[in-house]
Parts: structure tokens; C-alpha cells; sequence
């Protein structure tokens, strides 16, 4: 009996002593790193929105407080609008570096829980595209005057004899099912759902020259890779509406999207917190081509993230060092 | 995973001798072709009216969202606020020291404390697969993510249990605490997580506590469920002789049913885990950070980033699925039977488990073992993680999907459009735009002929209240989908149930299948479909058919098992083939189980329909994804609580009679 024990005894000590004795030489052979000297500036916490332009703001910002003031930056994934709000007026989120207009009028703007910095230097564009191939058989399609009657050529299975319009992400500002109405278009509003969804649908019929009118925006990074073109609607009247859910009569929002301008926002606890970190937050400005250039190498050749920031800020010192500055 | 409801026992039934012409089927289609008529004669005519809607109660709700974030920033809170604060900031703190603990123990300390832990309770095998678990953390490069889930899945699941346990012991033991609790569980189940995010963001912030909660109001019915019917199914002669003999109620308990209905509870914990693993990436819309954000930031920049990360929650899932089982089975008392000497040897293994631990860590904190794996080792760099190379094989799958000349492309979608056109769109309109009065009335007395009276009164004043509140239309929408795909899963589950029954290898090989498309987060089997079959409402429907298709596989297979065998000799002394038996016998009397995998795949297919408003499924799910992100928050909880409305419509009516007959069984 004894004998069993202790053989098991020994069977058991030396299966763990092999265990331990194999993970220490793994650890030994991959080396340890050593953790990084203590940052100059406290922690910043930065959210990426879903979109890849936010990607882009949001790793070049981060690539130039690490290795410029050596900030320890943290990047949060909280959704658009009011979720990245309330961890805003939490302290858990200190910087958004591109809202499209979502701010005004929140709550938290009213209370002064989260300050507006202004514009981070591109202007935001929503419309209505379709692909330049189009237009060589419907040259017509550059307006929105030119749909009318030839919905059906946008006809789809479920869109019946009507016309199809592929609706946006449902996080993004639209109005484009009160603007069918108001324009009296034959067009059947379907939804595709998130942003990957629905350009998983029109690219997929722009490879099949097929043809296709959704909603869209710009600055995005694909915008480079396909061919699109908007289909212009009417100006901008006097007192023109784009809040869908405040209903009414559709003629009222029978106008153009606004041009946005994309601000940068900080919650107040950090504005108080005087972190060197924030003049490069206020001074940070660049163009539409620019964070394409970055949306780029991230989504279009799939780079970590990191890295193409890097070879940004890399290329652009002169840029860099006015934000720093 | 949804194993709860099966436990209730399956009533013997008896086979009908009314005439084909009495049965149910015949007057459910004759309800239908009354219906049909008057949506051919009334079509779009009498929309829901307006004077029957609420309109101003998304106005309200919104004006009380407002109030909520005003008492929540305010400097000097009530009480009620102070205490979710002070809550939230517990179970932050508790997620953070939990990961503290995994990093500080470096990658090393936490692979060979994890192993070696399992070893010791659950065995080699349980051990050798912790360690391969550990091994895909490490080398998919997701590491750190991996032990962020982890703390937060230990603190969801310890807090789970902890409300969890005392409170299904409290519904084993009282029949009036049950009255009071089901409909609670019952709801917490029917509505999809995503419906209440927002309200938690609200109370509690994003980060991890609000993943946190949002997990354990998923994760707490199985616990309080199962728990409850390992406590009632001790039985009861045995706590008759314990009472005759003196004993007292704590004694009954602590001595008795707690002993007995051990099993059960462990298989209560091993669910929870499983439910609460499957919260990972909808925790990670609203902070939880880990492998869910990488899933939910993936899917919009690097798609085989998210499908990667979901399969490392797949492995995480699968083994701890599998090591509590491990960990049940041996720890069981009742295996053991312990005597002196035993009880000697298992003290040894643990003290030699510690020591070896104890071992590990100190050595890789003295030769500086990082705390998570590292990218790259060596004075070269060399890359050690096999993430690129995995990234690689993904992506040129998915290339090869998205090109819409590949073969794939011309059957996935044909077939997409022949759904959308010959079942979604026809099924959606009749609902939609028949009138709303025939609607209404047709569905109640499709209820009441399917279960009876009380699921009858319940649809009336579900759909009635789903009408009131202003999404009719919205939900019809729904409800022409759910059906579509529950149709498609019970078609798929009852053949592949048969097949499974009468064949083992078809049986063993479901297994690992199922476990995978119940685990795998459903947002990632949705990708490769959006770009398979890209109309628009396809993609929802098979990622809902996907996820529910297996647990009717099981159900049936169980039932069809579990037929009494001497019916199935009596046939054969008869003379019936083996067909004959399946066929006339197994199946007709499989009849229950085959009722309770519907019941159980529609509540499934409903959870997903909704996270199809993601991928373009339109609908409730729509209203609720805007509502969530575009912060409309009386849009997003009059959706939440419509989707809820049907949830619970969908359940009474479809498991209505099984319920009843058990009634008059006894």
C-alpha cells in the first residue's frame, strides 16, 4: 500500500517537475521583457469609434503622445454617441477626436461634463452615391431630378418593382427615409445594418458593374478605391430638417445633407487636469487625405495599427511638431 | 447550452385517435386561409390605427433617460445613484484586481497554476487540454486580451453564483418564491442582451462593471434554475424519513437536499460559465475590453482579426465546459469513497501542485518573465506568436468569399434570394399588411388552438401591447422572420435529430459542431455571410437557423432516445422494418421532445433575429441597435420591451399544451 503511495508520490512530483522545469527554460528562452520607465504624463484614455477614419485620428494622436511626451495612452472601444458620452462624464473616456455633430444638445453639454475643442480640421460629407460606371449609360443619375422614373433600374430581390436605396450604418446620421418621401422617388429604404455589412453589398455589385445607390461619406478610405460619385439633392433651404425622428411633414427634409464639421472632445475633469497632454489634443489638426492615407494602410493593407500611424507622423514631422508645439 | 428546460420530466404521451380532419394542423390552417382571405380583400386598408398608439411615450422615456443622466452627474447624488456608484465601483475594482493577479503571476505562473490547479481536481486530461487552451491564448497573439476576458468572466460568474445559488435553493424549497421569480428568469432569458445595454450604461457607466452586469442578468437563470430542480428532484421519501426522524429544516437542507442535488448544481456552474462566455463580445460594445472589443473593433477594420478572437472565446469556452465537467465528476463524493489513506494521497497532490506553483512563479518572477506573452523574443525579434500567419489564412478565405465570380457565390446566393422572395417577403407582408384586427384575432385563436386558453389571453395582450406602444409594424416585421428561420431549424434539427438517433456517428460527430456554433459569438458566423448571401435579411436569418438548429438536434435525438424500448419491441415482434419503427413508433411518440425543440429554437432564433439588426435584419433589432448607439433611448426600450412582448409570446404558445397535459397528469 505504501509502496503504491509513494511510487505515485514520486510519479507525480516528477511529471510536475518536468511542467515546471519546460516552462521555466519557454520563459527563459523567450526572454522577459522588462516593463517601460514611468511616463512623463499621466494616463490618457483615447476612444476609437467604429470607423476606420477614427482609427486613424486616433493612433497618430497616440503614436505622438507616447513618443513625444511620453504619455501612457489607453485606447477604449465605446460605441458613438451617448454610451461614449457617459464614459466621458464618467472619467473613464478623456478624449473623442472626431464626433460628427452628435454633441449639441446632449445633456452632457449642458451640464459642461464634456467640452467641445473645436473642429479637428476636416469636414465631413453625407450624400447619396452611386458608381461613376453608372453614369456613362444614365448620364442623367448626377442629380437626384434624373432617378426619378428610372427607380427600377436600382431594383433588387427585396425591393420588389421598386427601386432599391441601401440605407447607412445604424449609428450614422440620416434622414434618407424622410428624404425619399419628400422628394416622391419610387425607392424602397433597406437597411444593411453595420458599416461592414453594407459595403460587403454595394462593393460586391460594384464588381459586378451592376447597379447600386446607397447612402455614403466621406472622408473614408474606400473612397479611394472605388470609383463613387454623389447624386446631387436639392440646396439647403431656410429651416431644412435632418432629424428623421422629430417626424413631420417629409417635404421638410427634401434637402441636402449639411456639411459636418468632426469635433474634438474632452471631458472637463481633463481639461482640469492640465495634462501636457492637451495642447497637442487643441492643436491637432490635419486633412481628409491624410487620415484616408492612414485608414489606408490600416484597413485597405491591413497594417497594425501602430505601425501605420507611425509612418505617418513619420513622414509629416513638420505637421507634428505644430501640434506639439 | 440551453439545457435548463429539458430537465422538466417529458410526460408519456398518448397518440390521438381523433380523425385527421379533427387535428390541430387542419384548424391552425384553416385560421391562416381566414386570414389570407381578408389580407387579399383588406390589404393595407387598416394599418394599425393611430388613435390605438401611445405617441407620446417615447417622448417621456426620453425626457426620463434625460432626468437618469442629470441625477447621475449630479455633485451631490441621491442615495439611490450614490449606491449604484458605489456598486460599480466594486465590481470595477474587483475585474481589475482579478487581472492584476493573472498578469502579476507572468504567462508562465498563470499557465502552469491553471494547469496544474486542473490536474490535481479534474484529472490529466482535463489538465492537458487547460494547457493547449493557454498554448492558443499564447500563440494567436491575444494573450492579454485572453486574461482581461478572463477576469471579467471570474468576477461575472463568482458574482452569478453568489445571487445565483441561495436563490434557486429558495425556489426549490418554496413554491410561492418560484410564482415570483420564474416570470423574472423567464424574461431575463426571452430578451436579447442587446436590448439592455442601454439602461445598464446608463446606471452604471461603461467599463467593465456594466459588462459585468450585463453578463450576470444573462448568466443567473441557468444557476437559479438548475439549482431549483436539483433541489426538487431529490426525492421526497427521503426528506420524509429525514423529518420523521427529527431533523430540522437547516439540517434537511445542509445534510439532505444539498448533498443530493450536488450534481445538479454543478452543472448549474458549468452553464453559467458557458452563458456568461457567451456575453463576451456584447460586453465588449459597452466597455468590457478583452477579447470581445477586439471581436467588436475587428469586424470594422480587420474582419479575420474578429473571426480569430472569436474562435480563441470558442477554445476558452469548450475548455471550461469541459474542465468543470472533469472537475464534477472527480471531486463527486459519492465516486470517491475515501478511506484514511486516500484522503493522505489527495493532501499530497495538493501540497505537491502548490509547491510546483509556488515553484513556477517564483522562478519566472525571478528571471523576469513578462506578464503577457510577448510578440517577440530574442535579441532578433523573432516573432513568436502565429497571429500574422493565422490573419493570413483568414483573410485569403474571406478574399475568396467576397468575389462574386466564385462558384460558393452562384449557390449561397441563389439560394439567399429564393428565401428573401419565396418565404421572408410573402410571410412579411401577409403580417404586415393584412389588417390589423385579423391579425390580432388570427394569432390569439392560433394560440388557443395550439395551447389552450391562458397562452391564448397572453398573446392577445402581448400583440395588443405591442400595438399600443407604436411598433406593429416593426414587429410583424420581426415575427415573419423568426418564423422563416425557426421553420428552417426544425426542419434541419428534426432530420439531422433522426439521423443522430439512429446513427452514433452521426451523434459523436454533432457534438463538437454544436459546441462551436453555440460558443462562437454570433456576430462573427454572421460575417462570412453578409458577403455570401448579400440580401440584406438573409444573413440574420441563417445566423439565427445556425445557432439554433443544434439544440433542436439534441432535443430530438434525446426524445427519440429516450422512447420506451418496449414499444419499439412490441413493433418489431410485429414485424416492422426498421424504417417502419422510426417512422410510425419513435417518432409519433418522440412527439414532446420534438415540441420542446421548437419551443427552446425559437426563443434562440428571436436572440438573434435581433442581433441580425446589425447585418440589416430591419425590424425590432434596427430600432434597438440605433436606439443603443444613437443614444434614442425611448425608441431602443419600447423595441426592447416589444421584442420581450413576443419573446414571451412565442414561448407560452409553443409550449402551452405540454404544460397542461403535465397539469392533468398530475
Amino acid at each position: 500500500m505504501s509502496d503504491r503511495l509513494s511510487r505515485r508520490r514520486m510519479r507525480l512530483a516528477g511529471l510536475a517537475l518536468v511542467v515546471l522545469a519546460s516552462l521555466v527554460a519557454a520563459a527563459g528562452a523567450l526572454g522577459g521583457g522588462a516593463r517601460s520607465a514611468a511616463p512623463a504624463c499621466d494616463d490618457v484614455v483615447l476612444n476609437e469609434n467604429s470607423w476606420v477614419g477614427s482609427t486613424a485620428n486616433v493612433y497618430v494622436i497616440k503614436n505622438v503622445l507616447e513618443t513625444k511626451l511620453k504619455c501612457k495612452v489607453k485606447v477604449l472601444n465605446i460605441t458613438e454617441g451617448q454610451p461614449s458620452f457617459q464614459a466621458m462624464a464618467d472619467g473613464k473616456i478623456d478624449v473623442v477626436l472626431e464626433d460628427w455633430q452628435n454633441f449639441p444638445g446632449t445633456p452632457y453639454e449642458k451640464n459642461k461634463s464634456i467640452v467641445n475643442l473645436g473642429g479637428n480640421g476636416i469636414t465631413g460629407v453625407i450624400g447619396w452615391y452611386i458608381p461613376r460606371y453608372l453614369l456613362q449609360q444614365y448620364p442623367q443619375f448626377r442629380t437626384w431630378r434624373g432617378l426619378k422614373g428610372k427607380e427600377s433600374v436600382f431594383k433588387s430581390p427585396e425591393s420588389g418593382s421598386q427601386g432599391m436605396f441601401l440605407g447607412g450604418d445604424p449609428s450614422y446620421v440620416q434622414k434618407d427615409k424622410a428624404l425619399i418621401k419628400g422628394l416622391g422617388l419610387n425607392l424602397k429604404h433597406v437597411v444593411a445594418g453595420a458599416e461592414p455589412a453594407q459595403v460587403a453589398r454595394w462593393s460586391q455589385l460594384y464588381k459586378q458593374k451592376k447597379p447600386v445607390l446607397f447612402y455614403w461619406y466621406d472622408p473614408q478610405y474606400l473612397n479611394a478605391q472605388y470609383d463613387l460619385v454623389q447624386v446631387q439633392l436639392p440646396k439647403r433651404f431656410a429651416g431644412c430638417q435632418d432629424d428623421e425622428k422629430k417626424g413631420g411633414d417629409p417635404k421638410k427634409y427634401a434637402c441636402a445633407y449639411p456639411s459636418y464639421r468632426l469635433d474634438k472632445l474632452v471631458s472637463s475633469d481633463f481639461l482640469k487636469s492640465g495634462s501636457p497632454a492637451l495642447k497637442v489634443i487643441r492643436n491637432f489638426k490635419w486633412t481628409s487625405a491624410d487620415q484616408n492615407f492612414v485608414a489606408n494602410l490600416i484597413s485597405g493593407k491591413k497594417m497594425p495599427k501602430d505601425k501605420a500611424a507611425a509612418q505617418w507622423v513619420k513622414a509629416h514631422a513638420k505637421t507634428v511638431n505644430t501640434w506639439v508645439k | 447550452m440551453t439545457e435548463l428546460v429539458t430537465e422538466r420530466p417529458i410526460v408519456a404521451p398518448v397518440l390521438s385517435h381523433r380523425p385527421w380532419w379533427r387535428g390541430k394542423p387542419v384548424q391552425v390552417a384553416l385560421v391562416a386561409a381566414g386570414m389570407w382571405i381578408a389580407y387579399r380583400a383588406l390589404r393595407l386598408e387598416y394599418p394599425w390605427p393611430a388613435s390605438l398608439t401611445w405617441t407620446s411615450l417615447q417622448f417621456k422615456l426620453d425626457e426620463f433617460q434625460v432626468w437618469l443622466i442629470e441625477q447621475r452627474s449630479a455633485d451631490d447624488k441621491s442615495v439611490v445613484f450614490t449606491i449604484f456608484d458605489g456598486f460599480r465601483i466594486f465590481v470595477d475594482e474587483l475585474v481589475a484586481r482579478f487581472a492584476e493577479l493573472l498578469f502579476w503571476l507572468t504567462w508562465v505562473g498563470t499557465t502552469a497554476a491553471g494547469t496544474l490547479l486542473v490536474w490535481r481536481f479534474g484529472g490529466l486530461r482535463a489538465a492537458i487540454l487547460t494547457l493547449a487552451a493557454f498554448a492558443t491564448f499564447a500563440l494567436s497573439g491575444l494573450w492579454r486580451e485572453s486574461m482581461e476576458t478572463l477576469a471579467l468572466m471570474l468576477a461575472a460568474v463568482s458574482l452569478s453564483l453568489l445571487v445565483g445559488i441561495p436563490l434557486g435553493i429558495a425556489v426549490g424549497r418554496s413554491r410561492r418564491v418560484e410564482r415570483f421569480v420564474r416570470p423574472l428568469l423567464d424574461s431575463a432569458q426571452i430578451v436579447p442582451a442587446f436590448a439592455y445595454l442601454m439602461p445598464v450604461v446608463i446606471l452604471f457607466s461603461v467599463g467593465p462593471a456594466a459588462a459585468v452586469v450585463a453578463t450576470v442578468i444573462y448568466a443567473i437563470p441557468p444557476a437559479v434554475r438548475i439549482t431549483a430542480l436539483g433541489i426538487r428532484g431529490v426525492p421526497v421519501n427521503t426528506v420524509e424519513a429525514a423529518t420523521s426522524m427529527g431533523t430540522t429544516t437547516r439540517q434537511i437542507l445542509t445534510k439532505v437536499q444539498l448533498p443530493l442535488a450536488r450534481r445538479m448544481i454543478l452543472l448549474g456552474v458549468n452553464q453559467t460559465i458557458l452563458f456568461a462566455l457567451s456575453m463576451v463580445v456584447i460586453g465588449g460594445l459597452i466597455g468590457g475590453g478583452g477579447l470581445g472589443a477586439v471581436v467588436n473593433s475587428g469586424l470594422f477594420t480587420t474582419p479575420s482579426l474578429a473571426i480569430l478572437a472569436g474562435f480563441v472565446i470558442v477554445v476558452m469556452a469548450i475548455t471550461l465546459d469541459r474542465v468543470t465537467e472533469a472537475i464534477a465528476e472527480r471531486t463527486d463524493p459519492a465516486k470517491q469513497h475515501l478511506d484514511a489513506a486516500g484522503r493522505r494521497r489527495l493532501r499530497r497532490q495538493s501540497l505537491a501542485a502548490g509547491v510546483a506553483i509556488a515553484g513556477t512563479v517564483l522562478a519566472a518572477k525571478l528571471l523576469g518573465v513578462s506578464s503577457s506573452y510577448p510578440e517577440t523574443a530574442g535579441v532578433q525579434e523573432r516573432t513568436v506568436t502565429l497571429q500574422a500567419w493565422l490573419l493570413e489564412r483568414i483573410q485569403s478565405v474571406l478574399d475568396y468569399i467576397q468575389d462574386p465570380t466564385s462558384w460558393v457565390f452562384s449557390i449561397t446566393e441563389p439560394t439567399a434570394t429564393f428565401i428573401l422572395q419565396k418565404l421572408l417577403l410573402p410571410l412579411q407582408e401577409f403580417l404586415v399588411e393584412g389588417p390589423w384586427f385579423t391579425t390580432l384575432l388570427g394569432l390569439t385563436l392560433i394560440a388557443y388552438i395550439v395551447s389552450g386558453l391562458r397562452p391564448a389571453i397572453t398573446t392577445f395582450v402581448m400583440l395588443g401591447a405591442i400595438g399600443i406602444t407604436g411598433v406593429w409594424a416593426l414587429a410583424m416585421d420581426t415575427l415573419s422572420q423568426v418564423l422563416v428561420a425557426t421553420l428552417i431549424a426544425v426542419v434541419i434539427g428534426v432530420g439531422l435529430g433522426i439521423a443522430a438517433s439512429e446513427s452514433r456517428t452521426v451523434s459523436r460527430a454533432m457534438r463538437p459542431i454544436n459546441d462551436v456554433l453555440q460558443t462562437l459569438p454570433q456576430l462573427v458566423y454572421i460575417i462570412p455571410f453578409i458577403y455570401l448571401m448579400p440580401v440584406s435579411i438573409v444573413p440574420g436569418i441563417v445566423a439565427a437557423v445556425l445557432y439554433a438548429f443544434p439544440v433542436v438536434v439534441r432535443l430530438v435525438e434525446r426524445g427519440i432516445n429516450d422512447v420506451a424500448p418496449e414499444a419499439v419491441e412490441a413493433a418489431g415482434a410485429f414485424g416492422a422494418t426498421r424504417r417502419q419503427v422510426l417512422a410510425k413508433v419513435k417518432v409519433p411518440l418522440a412527439g414532446d421532445a420534438i415540441m420542446l425543440g421548437v419551443n427552446q429554437g425559437i426563443i434562440m432564433v428571436l436572440a438573434v433575429v435581433v442581433i441580425g439588426g446589425l447585418v440589416g435584419s430591419g425590424g425590432l433589432g434596427y430600432e434597438v441597435a440605433q436606439g443603443l448607439v444613437r443614444g434614442y433611448f425611448g425608441q431602443g426600450v419600447i423595441a426592447s420591451f416589444a421584442i420581450l412582448a413576443l419573446g414571451i409570446t412565442l414561448d407560452r404558445v409553443t409550449q402551452g399544451t405540454r404544460a397542461k397535459r403535465k397539469e392533468g397528469l398530475g
